[in-house]
């Protein structure tokens, strides 16, 4: 279990020397909890110290790493149940099927097809991460082919998935330079599976059909000296799926159950699109650490990645909002602009009641990172320069006639430098949003 | 073109204010505030020019000008020509009226209620804990004078004697001093009056005087805060508080706060002004002390400061700008002793001046004064120290840890920022009961017609409109059925006392509540944050200690009430007033007290808000009545609802 | 080695409630919806801690709406100007599980219609269909005000689901909707605390706190969904932890949010896939992804992704 700040203090010397950077033992140990900073830098710090804190910070879930360079992916490390407890840390893998039963110019098409899937969304790149390669065939021949076909066209890390030793050998032997994850090894298999994983330095898949079995399993492929293990649960449906995901979550995470301290792989190859994307986004959300589709619609693509995107975003940032200008009901040439900064907050509590006042307005949202009105003048992130800034980029000039800025009450302190900054006429808004209304219906017009 | 136009000289006009006569010659386009300020006449303005708190009211007599719009003037006011000073620009010669309600509010000196009621609270040096041994100490000296077997130069023989009575290993004496020591020494038959002043391990000769003054040694104390300015004048030689005065501080014009005063003096090259408001305020105090007591301002040898960090920067003219920017740091925490002379500070020419160490940029000596007082370093169980200043800050601890934070609570508890808020003074409203039949019962200092709401008549307003369902709560009136609820130029406002012969009415606006609400939400936000992070639960909370510029009538309950401090038992709960200027007079008495105060200073572990990423959230849970999380605060029972 | 036992108990459970009033009760709805009632949090502890299923409540406008997409607008196409026959075409066609009515005409910058319009409305869609109702105010206090009220009388007895209310606006509502035996929609703008104020201060004026659902400004998935989502995570918890005042179920707007987002909406945009398809997926993915932070009551408006999310309720909540 991880120590807190004041667990850890209570082991520091307590000497308040500042010789690590800190101001106080105390400051030195919450950054240590929060995992700001590493103990050494401490140089008073007993080996007792040392022995309880390495023992504490030890993660509850492997990081898993598979593919090479460009098409390298990393899953597993999570912490928490809950990603507002702390963050989600790596995004869930979205892998697409291929099967090992296409050959020539209908494999190629399949592969470049996996490969399309890629989008852009707020400036970042999301996509399909893998390619699972079926061995549909049941020919070790074919789908070593396969797997060479998929390592020299495809853009994307690869998994292979065949219950044959004799296949996988195979088709590793064509591919281990890409480092596959090599799925899966059942308890059937595993002394086998582990053997080509271990010979080739992949991580490897354990598939089981209940929890205990999995855990034996996990504990008898660690056995065989292989640490890069990814969890694969057999269920009936989609039901105990789930809440199987959740109780191994849980065992890893609180009950900090060794033998299940792996990331997992679920699939996702039955149904339609629709239907996938409903199975995918659950399993995302719900502690899959890769999500296996059959699918290659853009169309059921492009929500379940942006699901990953938002799902594992850093929920301790502040919240921000995207500085632009903010058109509210339908302004024309004429309408006030006002400008307000882009800490969500803040930027909501103006909108609505500039959509109360009903005078239709422009808010131009001047980025701050995210820090309200006040904060952002005090700490110098808004000030006459950040302000026209935003003006020019955002092309206010175009969208009045009028040169007017109504700029916060909080800041009314920066009309005159705005006023030379951007030879706008600054009027000054109320300091509480609530007077906005009044103002924009009273004093506006 | 843009260039040229820049270059091109302003015309400039001359700008009269009556009834003063005062005039300037200024630029077009100057603002009408600017221009009274640098003539030397105070308007007043508490939001420094910014145009919302309406206070630089004046009236415009001839001349052009232009002024922005505001919601602040009546129709009937814009008729007569009434404008805001910061928010007209001068465009001809003008004649303005400044009216009587400005005059010079600030520079007026109060009397400190509860600087009189809490003079006492340098108890520690009295009881014990810390030894008397102040900082600067008068002794009298009786040398044997040189002999043909006794050499010893006269320099020497003064430092033995002096180490006969004091314990002072290493010692340092002025060149003046040592120049004028042996003609001095001769004149009176070695038999002088030393000052000596503590500057950290060294001892120095400050002074010496022929004869036996040791009894007439003085020293000031001074709590240099944001909106007031608090001085107490102490006998060195008796332990004993003689006087005390108090004066707003004249920076307000400058702004509320003090970051608004950075930027200010930043934007205006106003840091040497700032200093001498400052140093005007404080010698104020110090002549009308010492005028009041009799005493010569050069028996006074020892002036200390405890302040925020921003305040100490104003005073010795240090460079505060990077108080406000990341990562937020002070020139300087530990400020070794000066004369204090070359601050500005009328005291005895050679007098020294200290200021009580600081531990971060947002958290002052003032705080650190408050943990010492409160002895909350030294206790086994945990303590909760609040002050509500302009800042409100907050410390948790004991003997083996001390966290702190500042929450930038804003000063309404102070009175300022309320539409009838004022310090604790003549007329401050500082207890209201609402009785069972609604009317309502006050007390005002001085038994004399209400003239506002001070910090402790504020807490009671807002916990009594809480309690009696006047407000909800999220401090928004109740409309239905209160025949005291009006609409006013800044909406619902709630009448405290009906105007009289001499008097106006009181009221509480609903913009004053939300503002106390924040104020208390914001300081309630740091003391969660602080307890959060060291697991401290309600019951963990051996003592709270409330201090701060409140009034003497303060009820602690309502603090609970309102939800501004932890719902522990209420004998847990202690008012202790103003703690920095208590601190600050222990460390005067004591070097001990200043070793102390240099340890808290250092072990103090200082948690920044503004990046803290729970504190948000905390105060939007604390910005409710008492809080969100009902279950904090059982003893503040269901309220009635009046709907 | 032995998996050891990790399931958590908790204390508290979210409130169950019934929706809708049957003749017996007083009313004349033919079916009643219960919903709540989780003793856990999602997927968490036993089947017999999953409470009630989630449910389905489809959009039904008073008013003919001016913006919806044409992949939106085409399975209504012959209803639109007839509530009650759009809010019949949800319940046979599409398996609503409750209708929500969204004034949306009252609105003063929008048609600006007044109470008699909302009132026969409310009437008509009572009328024309047995399941229980929600009835949704525009959001512009003054005109809510106006209107709820009458809203709410035209549908006395039927236990509905109405709202919502706002710490700025919750007075008169409420007290008109304990007054008339409805369910109360307390709202806030994404923030769980705000959100928990609105129940303490509806409660203080009388409103059990057993009738209330909450509401949080429901995020589209791409347009802040997360916020929404732990905050639901968060609510869930708070209720399983013995809190009171956060103990409702929990209903989100997906239907209006989703549709606002490009992605559902933009027909030009090939790399994307169809619009035709695209729309609904984006609807199915918000609702889906709402549903694994426990939520309640979904609005929903295109019956594809209806279809979809009805399927997959039914597949995890069995």
């Amino acid at each position: 279990m991880a120590l807190t700040g004041l667990d850890i203090f209570k082991l520091l010397p307590k000497t308040n020397c500042k010789k690590c950077g800190m101001p106080t033992c105390l400051a030195f140990a919450m950054a240590l909890a929060q995992k700001r900073t590493k103990l050494e830098d401490c140089p008073d710090v007993s080996e007792e110290a040392k022995e309880k804190l390495a023992a504490a910070s030890a993660p509850p879930m492997r990081k898993v790493v598979f593919g090479t360079q460009d098409n390298q992916v990393q899953i597993g490390q999570e912490t928490v149940m809950f990603r507002h407890e702390e963050k989600f840390y790596n995004p869930t893998v979205l892998a697409v099927t291929v099967s090992d039963k296409l050959t020539g110019k209908d494999l190629t098409k399949r592969i470049e097809a996996v490969n399309a899937l890629q989008f852009e969304r707020i400036g970042i790149k999301i996509g399909a991460r893998a390619i699972a390669l079926v061995n549909d065939s049941g020919s070790p021949e074919s789908f070593a082919q396969a797997a060479a076909a998929v390592k020299d066209s495809g853009d994307l890390a690869l998994i292979l998935v065949t219950q044959s030793p004799d296949a996988m050998a195979a088709a590793v032997a064509k591919t281990k330079e890409s480092v596959p994850l090599l799925a899966s090894a059942t308890p059937d298999t595993a002394e086998k599976m582990a053997k080509i994983a271990k010979e080739n330095g992949c991580p490897i898949v354990a598939k089981a059909d209940s929890i205990d079995a999995l855990a034996d399993l996990t504990e008898k492929i660690k056995a065989e000296g292989l640490e890069d293990i990814v969890l694969n649960l057999q269920t009936q449906n989609l039901r105990d799926q789930l809440l199987n995901l959740s109780k191994m979550r849980a065992l890893a995470l609180k009950k900090v159950f060794r033998p299940l301290g792996y990331p997992t792989i679920s699939f996702v190859t039955d149904g339609d699109a629709d239907t996938q994307v409903a199975s995918a986004i659950s399993l995302i959300c719900k502690y899959a650490g890769i999500v296996v589709l059959d699918t290659v619609e853009a169309y059921a693509l492009l929500p379940m990645l942006t699901a990953v995107m938002n799902i594992f975003t850093d929920p301790q940032k502040p919240v921000q909002v995207e500085p632009k200008v903010y058109r509210i009901g339908e302004p024309n040439e004429n309408s006030p602009m006002m400008f307000t900064t882009n800490f969500s907050l803040t930027y909501y509590t103006v909108e609505s009641d500039v959509e109360a006042s009903r005078v239709p307005s422009y808010i131009l949202v001047v980025d701050t990172e995210g820090t309200s009105v006040l904060t952002a003048y005090s700490g110098d992130k808004l000030n006459e320069k950040t302000v026209a800034d935003a003006m020019t980029k955002y092309g206010v000039e175009d969208l009045v006639k009028h040169r007017k800025l109504i700029i916060p009450g909080y800041v009314a302190v920066m009309s005159g430098k705005i006023e030379e900054a951007t030879n706008w006429e600054v009027m000054v808004g109320p300091r509480e949003c609530s007077m906005l209304p009044k103002f924009l219906q009273e004093v506006w017009n | 073109m843009e260039e040229s136009k820049k270059k091109k000289k302003k015309k400039k006009f001359t700008v009269r204010f009556e009834p003063s006569g005062l005039k300037i010659k200024v630029p077009a386009g100057t603002v009408l505030l600017e221009a009274a300020h640098k003539t030397g006449i105070y308007l007043s303005s508490i939001c420094g020019g910014d145009g919302y708190c309406g206070k630089c009211k004046v009236i415009i007599n001839e001349g052009q000008f232009k002024s922005k719009p505001t919601a602040l003037l009546t129709p009937d006011e814009t008729r007569e020509n009434v404008v805001l000073a910061c928010q007209t620009k001068i465009l001809s010669d003008m004649t303005i009226t400044v009216p009587k309600s400005h005059t010079l509010e600030t520079s007026q000196i109060l009397m400190d209620t509860d600087a009189q009621r809490f003079s006492e609270l340098a108890g520690e040096v009295r009881e014990g804990i810390f030894e008397f041994d102040p900082l600067v100490r008068k002794i009298f000296v009786e040398m044997s004078p040189p002999t043909v077997h006794d050499h010893t130069a006269d320099h020497e023989r003064l430092y033995l004697a002096i180490r006969e009575q004091i314990d002072a290993p290493i010692m340092q004496t002025g060149f003046r001093v040592l120049q004028k020591l042996p003609k001095l020494l001769q004149s009176c038959d070695y038999k002088v009056t030393v000052t000596i002043g503590r500057r950290g391990e060294t001892t120095e000769v400050i002074e010496v005087e022929a004869g036996n003054h040791h009894e007439r040694n003085f020293a000031v104390a001074v709590d240099l805060g944001t909106t007031t300015v608090v001085a107490h004048l102490t006998d060195l030689t008796k332990v004993a508080t003689i006087d005390t005065e108090a004066t707003y501080n004249s920076q307000i014009n400058f702004g509320e706060d003090y970051i608004r005063r950075i930027i200010y003096a930043e934007e205006n090259d106003a840091f040497d002004e700032m200093q001498n408001r400052i140093v005007h305020d404080v010698n104020n105090l110090i002549v009308t002390l010492a005028t009041r007591q009799k005493i010569d301002l050069q028996e006074i040898t020892t002036v200390i400061f405890a302040g925020n960090t921003a305040m100490i920067h104003f005073l010795l003219n240090l460079d505060p700008t990077r108080i406000r920017r990341e990562p937020y740091i002070a020139s300087a925490g530990f400020v070794p002793p000066i004369r204090a002379a070359e601050a500005g500070i009328q005291i005895n020419k050679r007098g020294l001046l200290y200021c009580l160490p600081s531990v971060a940029a947002y958290v002052g000596s003032d705080i650190v004064a408050g943990v010492l007082t409160t002895r909350i370093f030294t206790k086994k169980g945990i303590s909760l120290f609040a002050d509500i200043g302009t800042n409100g800050e907050v410390v948790l601890g004991n003997q083996d840890w001390l966290v702190c934070a500042s929450s930038s609570a804003g000063p309404a508890f102070e009175g300022s920022g309320v539409k009838h808020g004022m310090r604790a003074g003549a007329g401050a409203i500082e207890k209201l009961t609402i009785l069972d039949d609604g009317s309502f019962e006050l007390k005002i200092i001085g038994n004399t017609h209400p003239v506002g709401i001070c910090g402790s008549g504020l807490l009671d307003t807002l916990a009594e409109l809480f309690i009696n369902g006047i407000i909800d709560r999220t401090g928004r009136f109740n409309p239905n059925g209160q025949p005291r609820l009006t609409e006013g130029d800044e909406g619902w406002q709630f009448q405290i006392a009906p105007a009289g012969n001499e008097h106006q009415e009181i009221v509480i606006t609903q913009a004053d509540i939300n503002n106390l609400v924040r104020s208390k939400a914001g300081v309630f936000a740091a003391i969660r944050v602080l307890m959060e992070s060291t697991q401290t639960k309600l019951e963990d909370l051996d003592a709270v200690y409330l201090a701060g510029g409140f009034g003497n009538f303060l009820n602690v309950r309502q603090a609970v009430t309102i939800g501004m401090l932890p719902d522990v038992p209420l004998e847990k709960i202690q008012f202790v007033g103003n703690t920095s200027i208590a601190g600050a007079k222990t460390v005067m008495l004591s070097r001990k007290a200043l070793k102390a105060a240099e340890k808290i200073a250092k072990s103090m572990t200082y948690f920044d808000l503004m990046s803290h990423q729970g504190y948000m959230e905390e105060f939007t849970k604390a910005n409710f009545l008492p809080h969100t999380d009902l279950s904090l605060f059982p003893s503040v029972k269901s309220v009635k609802c009046k709907t | 080695m032995p998996v050891p036992e990790v399931a958590e108990r908790f204390t508290g459970s979210v409130n169950r409630l019934t929706l809708g009033a049957t003749k017996d009760d007083g009313g004349t709805r033919t079916s009643t919806v219960t919903v709540g009632g989780a003793r856990n949090v999602v997927y968490g502890g036993s089947a017999a801690d999953t409470g009630e299923k989630a449910v389905i409540a489809m959009d039904v406008l008073d008013s003919k709406p001016e913006d919806w997409p044409d992949v939106l607008l085409e399975p209504y196409k012959n209803v639109l100007d007839s509530p009650g026959d759009w809010a019949k075409m949800c319940v046979e066609e599409f398996g609503a599980d409750l209708i929500c009515v969204k004034f949306d005409g009252i609105h003063p910058d929008k048609n600006d219609k007044d109470a008699a319009h909302a009132v026969k409305v409310t009437e008509e869609v009572l009328k024309a269909v047995g399941v229980p109702l929600v009835l949704w105010g525009c959001g512009y206090d003054e005109k809510d005000n106006q209107v709820m009220p009458k809203v709410s009388g035209a549908a006395k007895g039927e236990k509905c689901l109405i709202g919502t209310v706002t710490e700025d606006n919750y007075k008169s509502l409420t007290a008109i909707a304990v007054a008339d035996g409805h369910y109360l929609i307390t709202h806030a703008p994404l923030d769980i605390n705000i959100a928990k104020q609105i129940n303490i201060l509806a409660s203080d004026m009388g409103f059990p706190l057993e009738r209330i659902v909450t509401f949080q400004a429901t995020g589209a998935l791409g347009y802040g969904i997360e916020y929404a989502y732990s905050i639901q995570e968060r609510q869930r918890i708070a209720a399983l932890t013995g809190d009171k005042m956060m103990a409702m179920p929990v209903i989100c707007d997906v239907g209006y949010e989703s549709w606002r987002a490009k992605e559902a909406k933009l027909t030009d945009a090939p790399g994307w896939g169809d619009p035709a398809d695209r729309g609904p997926t984006w609807e199915t993915a918000t609702a889906i992804c709402l549903l694994q932070a426990g939520v309640d009551i979904i609005r929903m408006r295109h019956p594809r992704a209806v279809a979809t999310v009805k399927n997959f309720i039914n597949k995890v909540w069995t």
